[in-house]
């Protein structure tokens, strides 16, 4: 390490350049990495949150239950499940109503769910400040009296205004802790979205399934066709004897032709499947990178060889091998992206913090495994970029050099 | 003069140097013995291949026809011989004392030493104190003197204890004081360490230092007294 570090140390712009060409390219590596997997698996952690086994959604949604959203299953198959095998497979369905909905200047799923349901939701987490929504379930019974009475001939047309809702606590929403941090909301506050004013009358620590819970009747009626029979989705939670694997064949046939369910911990599966080529665009981005950072370090390398054959010779005067010039040039280019990858994790813990300062609700996740892929590559691009040059450099002609100044 | 006597001999070499046209013939049928233990200095007009004969005995390049016998066994003519005894048994000094820049002169030793799978021991600084250079162990090249440059690179070339010292003009950058000091110095290291010693020069000066001179003309020796 004697002459390669003196090397490193005596070019010094040099090898500060070459170093932070190499930082750059792990920075992006685990910054984007970070980026793409930590936003994705957030999701699915908190999906993950969800007390329930199955996720009833309709079939012909095909490959997209990732996408799922509006009113799209009716809520009659609900009492079905509910009532498969006697009542005995069934421990609870919590029906859920989901869209796109700007908050934080951001799109966020907005989940619609009963406000007894709630806690099904949050994954044990209780609402630190404030109350659920609707918490008597006041505005839903109300809605459904309205719209799920049997029409009479004699009827005036139905016409349900906002304050109709905001008066019944139907337009109040609770908020995760992340999201009211992000948009600077607080208790009490009023939030415009979809054309509709919100209050915020609960916050609850973050890590539950949505960021934005409201209730499900009122999301039917405002964000869906005006009807309140359909919802999304429907998480079916089975009875602990039940086993999982098997009761999904019964709850098919209770459920009727066109329902399809999907194992809860399968979701991230799900997500990765969908949003696996972005992972493919961003990995492809990062291995573009590190080869443009590596050809940086071999052509630094190079150079230093064709600049340095004086020093090669006398080396070889003493009796050096091949190998001894070999070990000297790729220790050098250890040497570089050792401290280029060193640089690279700080910028890329740097980027994280950025980009979660800049945008609160990105997850930039840095995990041991990416530092070892990262670190892992700059070394054998370092060993990959220093072989030409080496290879050049156990060429040099003792004599030519030691002798021709 | 026995076989024991000699510890470097060159048979009958042949060396040319250049390519095509430019092709020149430097050695033709060079003969010369070394002994143990003897100051030689090789005198001779530019261009008669005293350089060429230096770096063929030190294994630098190998000889076209001919032979090197080191103590008194042939030298085998493959990279890997010829890297060994350079390793082993060689040391170098040249005109423009090589060495490198990016080192202290400490660290010059030290790194021809690890070249040579030895251990940076304590040898340095015996060295530095016995060159009159210890003051510039720490220092880069730029920083040193030619004079003190040169005797830093006698250190290098000395600090594996080599058979054979090859010095090609050591003084032929110095200016005449430090040109006296290093032949002073070269002088008292082949009396008190019994060294070897092969000093390419074109100082008449210079060669009055060694017990022998030969000169060489066209290629060969001519003269050897």
């Amino acid at each position: 390490m004697l002459l390669p570090l003196a090397n490193i140390l005596h070019h010094k712009l040099r090898s500060v350049l070459c170093a932070f060409g190499i930082g750059i390219a792990v920075c992006m590596l685990l910054a984007l990495s970070g980026l793409a997997r930590g936003t994705l698996y957030e999701v699915a952690e908190r999906w993950e949150q969800v007390d329930a086994d199955w996720i009833a959604y309709p079939q012909f949604l095909g490959e997209d239950v990732t996408g799922m959203a509006g009113p799209v299953i009716p809520d009659a198959i609900a009492g079905a499940l509910r009532a498969a095998d006697g009542g005995r497979l069934v421990q609870r369905v919590t029906p859920v109503f989901m869209r796109r909905m700007d908050f934080a200047g951001q799109p966020q799923t907005v989940v619609g769910v009963d406000t007894e349901a709630l806690p099904t939701l949050l994954g044990g987490r209780e609402i630190a400040r404030g109350r659920p929504f609707d918490p008597d379930g006041r505005c839903a019974a109300w809605l459904e009296e309205q719209l799920l009475a049997p029409a009479t001939d004699a009827a005036e047309p139905l016409v349900i205004s906002e304050r109709d809702l905001a008066s019944r606590g139907g337009l109040e929403i609770v908020i995760d802790s992340r999201l009211a941090a992000a948009g600077g909301y607080e208790l009490g506050q009023t939030v415009e979205s979809a054309d509709h004013t919100w209050t915020i009358v609960g916050i609850v620590p973050a890590g539950g399934m949505a960021r934005v819970f409201l209730p499900r009747r009122t999301a039917q009626f405002l964000l869906g066709d005006g009807t309140i029979t359909k919802s999304t989705a429907l998480f079916v939670k089975l009875r602990p004897e039940a086993s999982a694997r098997q009761a999904v064949g019964r709850l098919r046939a209770a459920a009727g032709p066109g329902v399809g369910f999907l194992e809860v911990a399968q979701y991230r599966r799900e997500l990765e499947r969908r949003f696996g080529i972005l992972f493919q665009y961003v990995d492809a981005v990062n291995a573009i990178a590190l080869v443009i950072a590596f050809l940086f370090v071999m052509l630094t390398l190079y150079t230093m060889v064709l600049q340095r054959t004086r020093e090669i010779a006398i080396l070889k005067s003493s009796g050096a091998s091949n190998g001894f010039i070999l070990r000297q040039i790729i220790a050098e280019s250890l040497l570089l992206t050792g401290v280029g990858a060193a640089v690279g994790i700080a910028l890329g813990y740097l980027a994280a913090w950025g980009i979660q300062t800049a945008k609160p609700l990105y997850t930039v996740t840095i995990t041991p495994r990416w530092i070892g892929i990262a670190v892992a590559a700059a070394a054998g691009g370092a060993v990959a970029a220093a072989l030409y040059p080496a290879w050049r450099a156990c060429r040099v002609d003792l004599l030519e050099a030691l002798t021709l100044e | 003069m026995t076989e024991v006597q000699t510890i470097l001999a060159a048979e009958r070499l042949d060396k040319s140097l250049g390519k095509g046209a430019a092709r020149v013939h430097v050695l033709r049928g060079l003969d010369l013995r070394v002994r143990r233990g003897e100051f030689l200095a090789v005198m001779g007009p530019s261009g008669c291949g005293k350089s060429t004969l230096l770096h063929v005995l030190g294994q630098m390049t190998p000889p076209d026809g001919g032979r090197v016998l080191f103590d008194g066994r042939p030298v085998a003519n493959s990279r890997a011989a010829r890297n060994e005894l350079r390793r082993r048994a060689i040391g170098f000094v040249f005109q423009r004392f090589n060495l490198i820049d990016v080192l202290s002169a400490a660290d010059n030793v030290r790194i021809s030493l690890r070249v040579r799978g030895l251990p940076a021991d304590g040898r340095a600084g015996e060295l530095f104190d016995a060159m009159g250079v210890a003051h510039v162990a720490a220092r880069k090249p730029g920083q040193m003197s030619i004079g003190e440059q040169q005797r830093v690179a006698v250190a290098r070339a000395m600090a594996h204890r080599p058979a054979v010292l090859l010095a090609d003009e050591p003084t032929g950058n110095l200016d005449s004081a430090s040109a006296e000091a290093l032949l002073a110095l070269l002088r008292r290291v082949n009396r008190q360490r019994r060294q070897t010693i092969v000093m390419i020069t074109h100082s008449e000066e210079a060669a009055g230092h060694a017990d022998r001179v030969v000169h060489m003309r066209d290629g060969r020796i001519f003269d050897d007294r």
